[in-house]
């Protein structure tokens, strides 16, 4: 009788489960954005969850909870319950700052569940006013002449730890210089206070295209495929640099591998759609489009490159 | 000319029956959120940015520009009636503008107030226009060690503005410059004062914080001092607004200086209309042959914070849309309702964007019209709204605060430190200490250290290289400057102390 009666609670829940998938979304879907309104990550996440209103028949509440380098809105994701109803769409600074904030109120690993990535594109290097040279292989020779300053978005931000891992890679000798966000850093550039800047495509080709800032190289072995006019580190023989820029698509921890598989293929199919794939070809960023596996591998092998490397340049916050 | 058709466009926008109403909107609701004390522009706007996604870019730039302008007009209403600042930018308004009011030359104060305004508003507007494209290649070469020397300048000048003492003064700004060292230190990622809340990690919000101070703070004091009724809607009558002819003779000299003043800082990223009517009350002052007056009711006091707010309102907008660089959480705000829809702010959006920019600058001059007369005829309604009992209206002030101060980050937590600031806002009320430097040395603190710490790392570790750049090695020389004269003053103030005349001048 016992074995019967857990055996129909166990049906009952696998039953409950399942349903839970065929319904989703059960409602409105929050999806939060650790970043200011207007940025670039602000935008992406607005076209995308147009497209997925469509798709679901449920609106999407997009929510901004900047602060803390996106770990503010990332506690918040954390904190969720794990139903899919809460998503969060963060860049790769959610595998950078925990590098160097080494006491969150959760476990980036254990506490979120990436979904898949969402786009992607390489780090390019940009040089201020101040740079003369105008390729990478100048860039090299100049900057281990003249020791240049980094700019960065922040302390413990992706174009933080780009940076430091040029400068490990390259040998280049140099200083970092933490500024406010991603448009202070290439105006400081512009200014020709600092001199070079490391970040995604869609934060840098805007000042690019405007003639403000100057393109040198981008970050990877090989060339990329929308800017194939600037050289790859990889070409100039620094090696060891394979990371690019993304934006993925989390969930809270403890989720159902079922719901991890819907939510992975409803925003995959969302990526496709005409109108998101116009706007990451205007940023100059390509779909992502990946199984939660897949992403998973590349956010904790990330997060293993970023913890090492703040260990070796003696990066943190204690 | 060139300068003529763009202007011809930017009328043709701004004239269009859609844009005046977003501009009347915009200016009606930067009243009346104005008027109200404890709620500012920066909470009206980011409880109506959502709409703006819903909005032609153009309209709704228009809308929160008119907010952003509107308040600067109405805030000083209840500076000058309650000696409660209706925004912070009218924080310094009170000083002067109080005093007259009890002086019954309340519809004086409010007729000038809204003169200058316009006119500051209008110099503005004129200088946002012509110099554009110069101030911004000018802001282009201020790096760390120019902003920091600034920043000290104006540290050392703000100290010199409060009524009390100097020392009352130096006080509270290091008290905020130390409060605003909460949070993540953005330099080395070490997080100050957080006690492991993640709330605290961003530091404390400007705005929590300002409502509280000024907001919260001023209710409970005025909670049993100030009754409304003590607002005479009859003494302000159109006839008790005409200034007498050495009202305008102190007038306007005043406020064509603080039109300049009010220019400068406004245009300059980090600073803004509070720190422009600051900085304007502090020159009016310094320069004025008869600097005791100020603070018993001078009308210079209440055209030179007025005229400079107006005129920042408008020059906030030249780095913010020709650099792409927001002044203030604001302005940010303003670049945000852009980059929705898809447009990136920077010296191009001027030339792609022509109906734009051009219909935005247009709309300032129609929406500085309208609120001269939102603020002359209808002054009488704006009275009327302070004439509402007090213990009916701060309830809903406070309620109105904390929506204001949640709905910034969607952070319960804020709704906490408006409450702490608000009691700390009380506090120095009792023992009669100022809370405008307070605010400004929390506003300037962290910009003062994060430029100190970026220009030293350009410097690589050298002072004197940034003694050595010419603006900031100027700045920093003038502020050596100022600290001797005040010294010197102070000590002479003190010896002229002791002739006996002097002893009873104490003031309350």
């Amino acid at each position: 009788m016992r074995h019967v009666l857990s055996l129909a609670t166990a049906l009952a829940v696998i039953a409950g489960a399942a349903a839970a998938q065929d319904d989703y979304p059960s409602g409105p879907v929050t999806l939060l954005v650790p970043y200011s309104p207007g940025g670039s990550t602000d935008r992406t996440a607005r076209a995308l969850a147009t497209v997925l209103e469509e798709k679901w028949g449920q609106p999407l509440v997009v929510e901004n909870r900047p602060g803390a380098g996106s770990m503010i809105g990332t506690a918040a994701l954390a904190q969720a319950e794990p139903d899919g109803q809460t998503l969060l769409l963060n860049t790769a600074t959610f595998a950078t700052a925990p590098a160097i904030q080494t006491d969150l109120p959760f476990d980036p690993r254990e506490d979120i569940t990436p979904i898949t990535m969402v786009a992607t594109s390489p780090y390019v290097v940009v040089g201020g006013a101040e740079v003369e040279a105008e390729n990478f292989a100048d860039f090299l020779a100049e900057a281990r002449e003249d020791p240049m300053f980094f700019a960065t978005a922040g302390v413990g931000s992706s174009s933080h730890f780009t940076a430091e891992l040029l400068a490990q890679q390259a040998e280049l000798p140099g200083d970092v210089v933490h500024f406010s966000g991603g448009g202070d850093a290439n105006t400081q550039l512009m200014g020709g206070h600092a001199d070079i800047y490391i970040s995604t495509t869609a934060s840098v080709m805007p000042y690019v295209n405007n003639g403000q800032v100057k393109a040198l190289g981008v970050l990877g072995a090989e060339r990329f495929e929308l800017l194939p006019d600037v050289q790859s580190s990889g070409e100039n023989d620094v090696e060891g640099i394979d990371i690019n820029g993304w934006v993925g698509m989390f969930a809270p921890g403890g989720m159902d591998a079922e719901l991890v598989e819907t939510i992975n293929a409803d925003v995959n199919e969302a990526i496709r759609s005409d109108s998101f794939m116009q706007l990451l070809e205007e940023n100059f960023v390509l779909p992502g489009d990946t199984t939660a596996d897949e992403f998973s591998q590349i956010v904790y092998d990330e997060m293993d490159t970023w913890a090492g490397l703040a260990e070796s340049r003696g990066i943190s916050a204690q | 000319m060139d300068m003529l058709a763009n202007l011809a466009l930017g009328l043709e926008t701004a004239v269009s029956p859609v844009n005046l109403l977003y501009c009347f909107l915009g200016v009606f609701l930067g009243t009346f959120v104005g008027v109200i004390p404890g709620v500012g522009p920066l909470a009206a706007i980011s409880m109506l940015f959502p709409v703006t996604f819903h909005l032609d870019p153009t309209s709704a730039l228009i809308m929160l520009a008119g907010i952003w302008y509107g308040t600067t007009y109405g805030g000083s209403t209840a500076a000058i009636l309650l000696n409660i600042p209706g925004a912070t930018s009218a924080a310094v308004t009170c000083l002067d503008g109080y005093p007259m009011s009890r002086q019954g030359r309340a519809g004086v104060a409010l007729l000038m107030t809204t003169v200058a305004s316009f006119l500051g508003g209008s110099f503005g507007i004129i200088i946002l226009t012509m110099f554009s494209p110069i101030i911004a290649k000018y802001a282009l070469a201020f790096g760390p060690a120019e902003y920091f020397s600034l920043m000290v300048l104006g540290l050392v000048a703000a100290s010199t503005i409060s009524n009390a003492s100097a020392i009352k003064g130096l006080s509270m700004v290091v008290l905020g410059m130390l409060v605003a060292t909460t949070g993540m230190d953005s330099q080395s990622g070490v997080p100050r004062f957080t006690f492991g809340n993640l709330d605290l990690l961003d530091g404390l919000g400007i705005s929590a914080m300002a409502m509280g101070l000024f907001g919260i703070g001023e209710i409970i004091a005025s909670v049993r001092n100030v009754d409304t009724g003590s607002v005479d809607a009859k003494n302000v009558t159109f006839r008790s607004m005409i200034p007498t002819r050495d009202d305008w003779g102190r007038s306007w000299m005043p406020m064509f200086r603080s039109a300049w003043v009010g220019s400068f800082f406004g245009a300059l990223p980090g600073t803004g209309p509070s720190i422009a009517s600051v900085m304007a009350y502090a020159v009016e002052k310094r320069i004025s042959r008869t600097p005791e007056r100020f603070g018993e009711g001078a009308i210079e006091g209440v055209v030179a914070p007025e005229t400079a707010n107006n005129a920042a309102d408008q020059t906030a907008f030249i780095p913010t849309l020709t650099l792409g660089i927001p002044g203030s959480a604001t302005m940010a705000l303003m670049l945000g309702a852009l980059m929705v829809h898809g447009i990136n702010p920077g010296p191009n959006l001027i030339v792609q964007q022509p109906s734009l920019f051009w219909g935005l600058i247009m709309s300032f001059w129609i929406g500085n019209l309208l609120l001269v007369i939102l603020n002359l005829p209808l002054i009488g309604l704006w009275i009327r709204l302070l004439l509402i009992p007090y213990n009916w209206m701060y309830p809903a002030i406070i309620i109105f605060v904390c929506i204001g101060a949640y709905s910034v980050r969607y952070v319960a937590f804020d709704v906490v430190v408006v409450m702490a600031f608000g009691a700390l806002g009380y506090i120095l009320r009792v023992f009669a200490l100022p809370a405008a430097p307070l605010l400004l040395g929390f506003v300037l603190g962290p910009l003062v250290e994060q430029n100190f710490r970026r220009a030293m790392v350009l410097a690589r570790g050298d002072f004197t290289e940034i003694l050595a750049r010419p603006v900031s090695g100027v700045v920093l020389g003038l502020v050596a400057l100022m600290l001797v004269w005040s010294a010197v003053s102070a000590w002479r103030r003190r010896s002229a102390d002791l002739a006996p005349e002097e002893m009873n001048s104490r003031t309350g």
